[in-house]
């Protein structure tokens, strides 16, 4: 691949590791170099602004995803047969086959365990008072609902979150944060062959649904085992570092957590605040299998383009004062889920999560304030805290 | 203007509830409805009826 689109070119590494910690002084020079830039690094054209990514995940019969939206071609490989690697009737197929169980109306049923779920997490840690916001308040509730939903076998869990982190470390580009990690990607992988293999998935799982559709036909035996991570792996960082970057943001805002409050009805548009600001996923890929026109960029055929959500949501043509927190601005069209066709599947399952543990919080806690220097996790693409050490103030 | 659903791609999130509650709702079903499905929308609900079709995540909706 080369710059045939002679875009302006960005020479430093928005996934070094200080490029992971700290984003967005690399997002803004992006955006300020034009629609379309070339990465010197990674030899693809990314979008950092918001008109262009958004035409572009409508388009996908231009822009593909079936060829892979990783950065780096072992993964696009590895990643066939899930939903995020496919287009036109094969992703209909797929995603038709699970998404229908963590759409809202699904979810219905699940919501009241998910409040009561995140009241007991919520007690627990107002009682404790000092507590770490991501282990103690993020992780429970998403570590409690999504294995069982997806049906993953009880003795499969401890690893599960430094896998699922694996696998979104390896849809980033062959750097060394994607070799230190891959061998644990690759254990999920080995894992959920077997879990497949031995149908040791729960009764009534999603899992199941796998399964029974492969013994009915409608989808190849092969495919079961990647469609396990295709929803498994998204389910619990994202949602960990939303629920974390919420307790950030009010914990150094905490005038809008007053507002929240005071208004508890502000609830989802706040959540939906968080994930514009400090949007969980930083970018995916996508293949352009016709010549395009991208913002007034001629991009040739077979080029990959990388969609960065996280910059889209900060651009300065689309977003008044796009760096400040409000949780009362119109920002519904956001692309913190993605968009379009691709659009996360399991954004109902994720609002619901996220919400119920704002709303106990809101009603229960005063202020939350740091009581230390929290720490960012390293990962290509998810963008969350290691560590966010909190004081809870009871009301 | 109308504005029309494509049921197979509609999940049910809900942001076009948000952004234009008189034309688009849940039915007991949880099924979306368009108020107005089959006639042109009043002029005074076209700009929030383009907002909704603007915020859907999955773009369910479109407009003709």
């Amino acid at each position: 691949m080369r710059n045939a689109a002679h875009a302006p070119a960005y020479r430093q590494d928005m996934f070094s590791r200080s490029g992971i910690r700290d984003p967005y002084p690399h997002y803004a020079r992006l955006r300020e170099l034009g629609p379309v830039v070339w990465l010197s690094r990674q030899r693809v054209y990314a979008l950092p602004r918001y008109a262009e990514c958004r035409a572009v995940l409508r388009d996908d019969t231009t822009f593909a995803s079936g060829h892979g939206v990783a950065l780096n071609p072992l993964t696009n490989r590895l990643s066939r047969g899930t939903t995020l690697n496919s287009d036109g009737a094969d992703h209909e197929r797929r995603r038709r086959l699970l998404a229908h169980r963590l759409t809202p109306k699904a979810l219905r049923s699940m919501s009241d365990t998910v409040d009561e779920k995140a009241r007991a997490v919520v007690d627990a840690a107002v009682a404790r008072r000092h507590v770490d916001g991501v282990r103690d308040l993020a992780m429970a509730l998403p570590m409690a609902v999504v294995p069982d939903l997806v049906g993953w076998p009880e003795d499969g869990r401890e690893h599960l979150l430094a896998w699922a982190g694996a696998t979104f470390d390896s849809l980033g580009p062959l750097n060394h944060q994607w070799l230190r990690t891959f061998p644990a990607a690759l254990s999920m992988l080995r894992f959920s062959r077997r879990v497949v293999r031995d149908r040791s998935v729960l009764a009534g799982s999603m899992g199941e649904d796998v399964l029974r559709a492969a013994d009915a036909g409608t989808l190849p035996h092969a495919e079961c085992s990647a469609l396990m991570i295709d929803y498994l792996a998204p389910s619990l960082d994202t949602t960990v570092s939303a629920i974390s970057s919420a307790l950030h943001l009010f914990a150094t805002h905490p005038e809008q957590w007053q507002t929240l409050r005071e208004d508890p009805t502000l609830v989802p548009n706040a959540l939906n605040e968080v994930v514009r600001l400090e949007s969980p996923l930083r970018a995916f890929s996508r293949k352009a299998v016709a010549d395009a026109d991208v913002g007034g960029v001629r991009i040739p055929r077979g080029s990959r383009v990388l969609v960065v959500y996280a910059s889209a949501n900060r651009d300065e043509r689309e977003w008044d004062d796009p760096d400040a927190f409000d949780i009362t601005r119109d920002v519904n069209r956001h692309l913190g889920f993605g968009y379009g066709t691709h659009g996360c599947a399991g954004q109902g399952l994720a609002r619901l999560e996220s919400q119920a543990i704002l709303r106990e919080l809101a009603a229960r806690v005063e202020r939350i304030e740091l009581a230390g220097q929290p720490t960012r996790a390293v990962n290509n693409i998810i963008h969350r805290h290691d560590q966010l050490p909190l004081e809870l103030t009871p009301a | 203007m109308r504005v029309t659903v494509d049921h197979d791609r509609c999940e049910g999130h809900g942001l076009c509830t948000q952004a234009a509650p008189t034309v688009f709702s849940f039915d007991d079903e949880g099924d979306l409805a368009i108020a107005y499905a089959d006639t042109d929308l009043p002029d005074d609900l076209v700009t929030a009826a383009r907002e909704a079709v603007d915020v859907c995540p999955v773009a369910a909706l479109r407009t003709g």
